[in-house]
């Protein structure tokens, strides 16, 4: 039955979109502790997916698994499938550099290398590609414009990244995955580190960017999934308690956990 | 005690310690040029010596020294930064990390008599080498190993993981994320513990006497297992002639230029240490 599900994508039938990554019997064991238990999980395509739940819960295990960053991790045991437009993440000759150019990351706390801001931009991409520096200004330029950072920064592009506030330094990270051609974006906690305003600056964008990429955002902040999610997956302890619509997880809960958890940030799983 | 006489009795234990190994520095500093200052000369460092020492310069004595530096660092640093690098970002089992740290202090214990008896063991007698500075160079590249390797392996271990990641998540191959991200932090302290090292090695006398230096008859060396003359291993034979006040003051000149290339070197660390304490991860 599963494998059915991966040749013909289910269609969302309200947003009448496609599903671009499906996760199934998926299972994460640190040593002894089993942190993710059986996730099976889709997530659609140019949509903001949005995994939201209480601290411990494995959402950042879940999010990693997607573009393998785990496996450097001592003692983790990964058993499971999830598939990326229908072939098997975990294949055996996947290659992870492909990979991880087809689904790029931002991480909770922005991490600029010690380069220009230029530099920068063009870190991942010119890895792939040979560029001419006509070639990454371009870039710079177009995925700064992408981030609304080009008119903060068009005038200092050679300047550390360094010297950039915390805000920046996010949404440079954003244009740095950007310029590498991802389809799906994953971001953990983006916001989390940042002031308000500049917390908010990153949602608009990524309402913005979910027209021509699939985001995947793990996210603490109930208020910010109400915002900008269009799907949504709740988990608890390892487990996904329940995923669907926003508005039906919001308004019409199946589950009574995701009822008290939306609504008191509250989880108790094992009542 | 209160706790305010307990505080002032600290700090001046702390400021007297700090006033008399400063004191003693400047006092062995300020001999040696007071003695050694009148032997240098133009002629001192640019002719061969002649009479045992006693009479002449140093030239080739300098010469050999620094051959026998250069060649131990042409060894010794890409062996360090190879194994440092190895150390940090492959290996996983703490079991294999601990035996490499005692590995590595246990070499950096080893006192460099030991390393000198080895090498005439292994290599002068064993390998039929004979007398050569170019195993002389080999000797001192393993004395300095330990210094370099701790010195590049914490600039590339102290390096946040989330760099490691993010450089992985755009896609960046293994290597790919050590050319660019680690090693340039890495060289630094492998440049660092380079010339610590180095300030080390080039005044040794106990490994390289037996292997690769003869006091006299020594000239620029053409091949590589011949003997040379070094800085060091001139003043030991200088000092044993030392009813000579000839070759007594040429002792001191000599020391005292040995002593200026440390300065050098050490200068050369902090000076890095400083410039480079700067760059922020
Ligand atoms: N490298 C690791 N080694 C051992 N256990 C780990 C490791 N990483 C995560 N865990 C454990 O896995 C569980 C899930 O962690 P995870 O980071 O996925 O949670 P999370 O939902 O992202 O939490 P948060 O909201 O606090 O970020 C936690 O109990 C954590 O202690
Ligand atoms: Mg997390």
């Amino acid at each position: 039955m599963e494998l059915k599900e991966l040749k013909e994508p289910i269609a969302d039938i309200k947003n009448n979109t496609e599903t671009i990554i499906n996760v199934s019997g998926f299972n994460v064991t640190f040593g002894e502790t089993r942190v993710l238990k059986d996730i099976a999980v889709s997530f659609y395509e140019r949509q903001v997916n949005c995994i939201i739940g209480p601290s411990g819960s494995g959402k950042s295990t879940l999010l990693r698994s997607i573009n393998r960053i785990n496996e450097g991790t001592d003692q983790i045991d990964i058993n499971g499938m999830i598939s990326f437009k229908n072939t098997d993440i975990y294949g055996k000759d996947r290659d992870l550099t492909l990979l991880r150019k087809e689904i790029g990351m931002v991480f909770q706390r922005p991490c600029v290398f010690p380069r220009s801001i230029l530099e920068n931009v063009v870190f991942g991409i010119q890895h792939h590609q040979k560029l001419s520096k006509a070639e990454k200004l371009e870039i710079a330029e177009t995925q700064l414009k992408a981030v609304s950072l080009w008119t903060e920064v068009s005038s200092r592009l050679h300047e550390p990244a360094h010297s950039l506030s915390i805000g920046q330094q996010q949404r440079l990270c954003i244009a740095r995955a950007l310029a590498v051609k991802p389809s799906v974006l994953l971001m953990d906690e983006p916001t989390s580190s940042l002031d308000p305003v500049s917390s908010r600056v990153i949602e608009e964008l990524m309402s913005e960017l979910k027209k021509e990429y699939t985001i995947v955002l793990v996210t603490h902040n109930i208020a910010q999934a109400q915002r900008i999610s269009d799907h949504l997956i709740f988990m608890c302890e390892g487990k996904v308690i329940e995923s669907g619509d926003k508005e039906k997880l919001f308004c019409n809960p199946d589950k009574i956990q995701t009822k008290t958890y939306l609504k008191d940030e509250y989880c108790d799983c094992n009542q | 005690m209160n706790r305010k006489l307990t505080n002032a009795v600290f700090k001046i234990f702390v400021w007297a310690a700090m006033a008399a190994s400063f004191g003693i520095l400047l006092f062995l500093i300020s001999v040696l040029f007071w003695k050694g200052f009148g032997a240098i000369s133009f002629d001192f460092l640019f002719t061969p010596s002649s009479n045992f020492g006693a009479e002449g310069g140093i030239v080739y004595q300098i010469v050999g020294s620094i051959l026998l530096i250069v060649f131990a660092t042409l060894i010794a640093f890409p062996l360090s930064l190879g194994f440092a690098i190895y150390k940090s970002e492959y290996v996983k089992s703490s079991y294999v990390q601990n035996i490499t740290d005692t590995l590595i202090y246990g070499l950096n214990g080893i006192p460099s008599i030991i390393f000198g008896i080895f090498g005439l063991i292994f290599f002068v007698n064993l390998l039929n080498t004979g007398i050569s500075w170019f195993v002389g160079s080999i000797i001192l590249a393993i004395m300095i190993l330990p210094t370099i390797i701790l010195s590049t392996y914490q600039a590339i271990n102290s390096i946040p993981d989330s760099f490691r990641e993010n450089a992985l998540a755009l896609g960046l191959t293994k290597w790919q994320l050590i050319t660019t991200t680690l090693l340039p932090r890495g060289l630094s302290g492998a440049f660092t513990g380079l010339l610590i090292g180095l300030s080390r090695a080039i005044g040794e006398t106990a490994p390289i006497m037996f292997i690769a230096t003869a006091f006299s008859g020594v000239t620029i060396p053409v091949g590589f297992f011949e003997p040379v003359s070094a800085l060091p291993t001139h003043i030991l034979a200088l000092a044993q002639q030392a009813t000579n006040p000839q070759a007594l003051q040429n002792a001191w000149g000599t020391s005292l230029v040995l002593l200026l290339l440390v300065l050098i070197f050490s200068i050369a660390a902090l000076w890095r240490r400083v410039k480079f304490s700067k760059i922020e991860y």
